[in-house]
């Protein structure tokens, strides 16, 4: 990796992979590769996604059945597996953006302190 | 799994697309092919390291945390080896209590007896209201054999000693004669050789024996060709049919086996005598199906009609019956399960004070914990990895706790009288470990939860919050804390009640008068089996030689013989018509036990002569009978009069046989020669030239340490008979002290384990309130320098310590006097809930708390104002 990339990129947080990879889900089944480009994309590249992480994690959330696995073939006609977000994990993203957003808000509040401070 | 075979099979297909895609990506934004793949690879990552977590994914993940919990715990542990030490140490010797008396309930309570379904064999008895459990007479095991339906087999085993003229010194051997069903009910076959057979029953059966393992490994090397060959036992050979099995056990010593046959055919009167009991138990195996109570009903029937049938020998017997495992377990049972609970509390204290190092822990790492919490960590995940920390702990504690038990196991079968044992083996065992394993465990939970979910109290925000304040603990901490405190001091105030009990039972119980000097004192048996001692003159000569010998020997003051001495299992009894009396009903006679003994035997015993005279040589085979009876039967038949002159008669009057009066000539003193807490009974005693008895004990009273004269004793009968073997030899003493020796066992383990709990009691209250005190510091500065007096501080916190400790007294106090009644059956003299011990108890309690306290007390009083303001 270059010296540029380092000193813009971030490093995921350990647990916010999955819940990138969810919310990428969302919009319908896509290839592995396909996640990848998306999360650097749509972050306008500042997350960095080692490609190779993205493999545990989806099997991770394979195995706790919140996203599938299909055969399938890409659009240049090349089989590929497509991975799609199941009910179960429609429900796991809502709950996980949730709690994101609860502790990004407690985070920010302990680092820019307002007046009023500590209503939980 | 087979999900994940499949997902893992084309990993590796996806990642080579994976990058293959990449690199086509680059290769369209311009680059070469070698550069395009080269980037994608970079970005890809190490493709080896991807696979091996992507498959540590679908391995056990549980399995992987926890490996990695033990080894962060184990980290934690070593940063803190204080900590750890104590805490170590105090589980282990808690868990290694637990093991050494576990073993002792297994091999004793719940190791499988080696028999075939042991859970359907019963132990039969006859009973009396005379004196309780009796064995059983041969005419009616006959009778209950038959008739019985409930039973699908029963089995007489009869005691036989034998001589066994050995190459080296002669020995007395235990045999047992049994029906020859008996080891095939019990589903024991002889290691080698053959069973007894169903012909072998009847008298006139040629001599037969099976000999045990350790008697077969002991006096024939374990010859393999053993079968075939002879033993000479008294002075008749018998042909060795087999070996037993090692593993075999049973209620009485067997060293060697012989059919009923055999014993018949010895012993023609006592087959034909229903009033004959001797050494004969029974045991049964019930058929199918039916039950304990169906057998007993039926059982109970039997043995009326046999008491209606024959009142002269059977008038109000009845039967017993006992599963064969509680007549293994004789009276031990109690002590062990007093002992077993003991423990628990002891481990239970353990428990207690390392749950409280922990909580002190726990307070400095609670930020630890919330910063966890704050970043996501759920609060399950945390506390598992907490409990993890416990759980090694546990198992450190657990195999240093191993050790130990290893020790007490040795120790503990010492301490346990061997014939309470019967046979079980004490060991450390795969159940011993298997119990190690399930108490670590427990262990592990209950003193590490209440601290796991303590600090992770989602109350993460107020422990941000409370900022730098270094060794903050919330006020729930505190009383937790103190909670453990007072619990310990509770549990260790009802195992001190229960040692304390123990302790006050035993004094009583040795303070008690034996009704002999069991002091200087040797005993030994003999038994006078062979031809030559046939005819009574023959046996009255040889204790004649054997008396004047010993007599001569230096250092002996007085010897005599006797055949039922005091606190021995052996008794004989029978009943006694005396004249002048109204003939009671046939089961109502007075029971006594009979003493044969020689002149000399009050003297030597030193059993007080309370009137009349004592046995003299004159009393011999020409004189008149003579007897002397014991305080209780003076007072029981004789209470008005003086039962010197006054004539009794052994049996019931009949016509058959002229009626042989003995003429009382003394009363002694009683002797308690059913222990010690048991009460006197009625006794006669008569002289042994008038009542000829070929196997008694030989006593001797020396003027110094008596056993020092076995071996010159051992020479004088060899001297007079070299074959003739002598057994059980003891002191006296040892004989009274054996009768206490299960109290005496359950006192020093009682007693060890409430020192134990007294001295980790006292060191919880020392934890809590030196913690406290340290605490306080900044409260305590302020107080000092508002100008309090440190008198007052001591006050304080010794007030504080005391306040638990009375808390603690109180609860155990209201513990103990529910649990002190379970032990209710090993007490004597004592009630359960014996004022002084609970006061005596308490009061030492309290004393440990305020040592406990005084250190803290003092670090506080000393307390420099201005070092404390300026602590934070």
């Amino acid at each position: 990796m270059s010296t540029k990339e380092e000193r813009e990129r971030i490093e995921l947080l350990q647990g916010t992979l999955d819940l990138l990879i969810l919310r990428t889900l969302l919009r319908g089944p896509v290839h592995g590769h396909a996640i990848a480009k998306a999360i650097e994309f749509n972050s306008d590249e500042v997350l960095q996604v080692e490609q190779g992480s993205l493999y545990p994690a989806l099997h991770r959330l394979i195995k706790r059945g919140w996203i599938s696995v299909e055969e399938g073939t890409s659009e240049n006609n090349r089989r590929a597996k497509f991975y799609k977000l199941t009910p179960k994990g429609r429900i796991q993203l809502t709950v996980e953006t949730r709690r994101w957003d609860k502790l990004a808000g407690a985070i920010a509040r302990i680092l820019r302190p307002r007046k009023q401070e500590g209503e939980s | 799994m087979r999900r994940r075979k499949r997902m893992l099979k084309e990993l590796d297909e996806d990642i080579r697309e994976h990058i293959a895609r990449e690199t086509q990506d680059n290769i369209e934004r311009g680059m070469s092919a070698e550069d395009a793949r080269h980037a994608a690879m970079r970005k890809f990552g190490n493709v080896t390291q991807v696979m091996e977590e992507t498959r540590e994914v679908w391995s056990v993940v549980w399995l992987n945390q926890l490996l990695a919990d033990i080894r962060f715990g184990l980290r934690m542990l070593r940063k803190n080896p204080g900590f750890t030490a104590v805490a170590v140490l105090t589980l282990a010797l808690g868990i290694g209590a637990n093991a050494a008396v576990f073993s002792v309930v297994y091999g004793v309570l719940l190791r499988p007896l080696p028999y075939k379904d042991p859970s359907s064999l019963i132990v039969l008895n006859e009973t009396t209201p005379m004196v309780g459990t009796v064995s059983v007479s041969y005419p009616n095991f006959l009778d209950w054999r038959n008739q019985s339906h409930t039973f699908s087999e029963m089995a007489a085993v009869r005691g036989v000693g034998f001589n066994l003229a050995g190459v080296t010194q002669p020995e007395n051997i235990s045999g047992s004669a049994v029906s020859p069903n008996f080891l095939s009910m019990l589903g024991v076959r002889p290691f080698l050789g053959r069973d007894f057979d169903a012909s072998e029953e009847k008298a006139g059966t040629p001599p037969v024996i099976l000999l045990s393992y350790s008697l077969w490994q002991s006096h024939f090397g374990g010859d393999p060709n053993i079968v075939g060959r002879t033993i000479k036992l008294d002075d008749r050979s018998f042909t060795i049919v087999g070996v037993l099995p090692s593993n075999y056990r049973s209620l009485d010593k067997t060293d060697v086996m012989l059919p009923i046959g055999v014993w018949a055919t010895d012993n023609p009167e006592d087959v034909k005598e229903r009033g004959a009991r001797g050494d004969l138990g029974v045991i049964g195996r019930l058929a199918t199906g039916v039950s304990l109570t169906k057998a007993r009903a039926e059982m109970e029937g039997i043995a009326a009609r046999l008491a209606r049938e024959y009142p002269a020998s059977n008038d109000r017997f009845g039967v017993a019956l006992q599963p064969v495992r509680d007549a293994f377990v004789s009276d031990i049972r109690p002590a062990i399960l007093v002992l077993f609970g003991a423990v628990m509390f002891v481990l239970l204290i353990a428990c207690a004070n390392v749950a409280n190092l922990f909580l002190v822990r726990g307070a400095s790492r609670t930020k630890e914990v919330a910063l966890r919490i704050a970043l996501g960590a759920s609060r399950g995940r945390i506390i598992s990895q907490m409990l993890t920390e416990s759980f090694v702990l546990a198992v450190l504690g657990g195999v240093l706790g191993l050790v130990l038990a290893v020790a007490g196991i040795g120790g503990m079968s010492r301490l346990i009288p061997a014939d309470m044992l019967s046979g079980a083996t004490v060991n450390l065992n795969g159940a011993v470990l298997l119990f190690a394993a399930c108490v670590v465990a427990l262990a592990s939970l209950i003193f590490g939860l209440a601290p796991a979910l303590h600090s992770t109290k989602p109350d993460v925000q107020s422990e941000l919050k409370e900022g730098g304040r270094g060794s903050s603990a919330g006020a729930g901490q505190n009383q937790l804390r103190a909670a453990l405190a007072t619990a310990e001091i509770s549990l260790a105030l009802i195992l001190l009640v229960g040692a304390g009990l123990m302790m006050k039972s035993l004094y009583r119980l040795l303070a008690v008068d034996p009704g002999f000097r069991p002091e200087r004192v040797l005993t030994m048996g003999m038994d006078l089996r062979t031809q030559q001692y046939s005819k009574d003159p023959a046996v009255l000569n040889f204790w004649q030689q054997v008396l004047d010998k010993v007599r001569a020997l230096p250092g002996v003051e007085a010897a005599a013989v006797g055949t039922v001495i005091p606190l021995t299992d052996s008794h004989s009894r029978s009943d006694v018509t005396i004249e002048e009396m109204a003939l009671p009903t046939p089961g109502n006679y007075p029971h006594p036990d009979v003493h044969i003994v020689s002149p000399g035997y009050i003297t030597t015993l030193g059993i007080p002569l309370l009137r009349g005279r004592t046995f003299t040589d004159a009393d011999d085979e020409k004189a008149p009978l003579v007897g002397m009876i014991n305080a209780v039967t003076a007072r029981r038949f004789f209470p008005k009069e003086d039962p010197v002159g006054k004539r009794f008669m052994f049996g019931h009057p009949s016509a058959k046989n002229a009626p042989k009066w003995c003429t009382i000539v003394g009363v002694v003193s009683d002797t308690k020669l059913y222990g010690l807490a048991n009460p006197a009974r009625l006794e006669v005693y008569v002289p042994l030239r008038q009542n000829a008895a070929s196997e008694m004990t030989l006593l001797v009273k020396s003027g110094a340490d008596p056993a020092a004269l076995t071996s010159a004793i051992r020479e004088a009968v060899q001297s007079i008979d070299k074959d003739q073997p002598l057994f059980a030899i003891s002191t006296m003493k040892e004989l009274v002290s054996n009768s206490v020796a299960t109290r005496r066992m359950t006192l020093v383990l009682l007693g060890l384990f409430s020192g134990l709990a007294l001295v980790l009691g006292g060191i919880g209250i020392y934890g809590v309130i030196s913690y406290s005190v340290a605490q306080r510091t900044h409260e305590i500065g302020i107080r000092i320098a508002l100008g309090a007096p440190r008198r007052d501080v001591f006050r304080l916190v010794v007030g504080q310590g005391l306040k638990l400790a009375g808390i603690g007294i109180a609860i155990g106090i209201a513990g103990a006097l529910g649990l002190a009644r379970l032990m209710s059956s090993l007490l004597y003299g004592i009630s359960a809930t014996d004022f002084e011990t609970f006061a005596g108890v308490s009061i030492l309690l309290a004393l440990v708390a305020l040592l406990a306290c005084f250190i803290p007390a003092q670090r506080a009083m000393r307390v420099d104002p201005t070092v404390a303001l300026r602590h934070e």
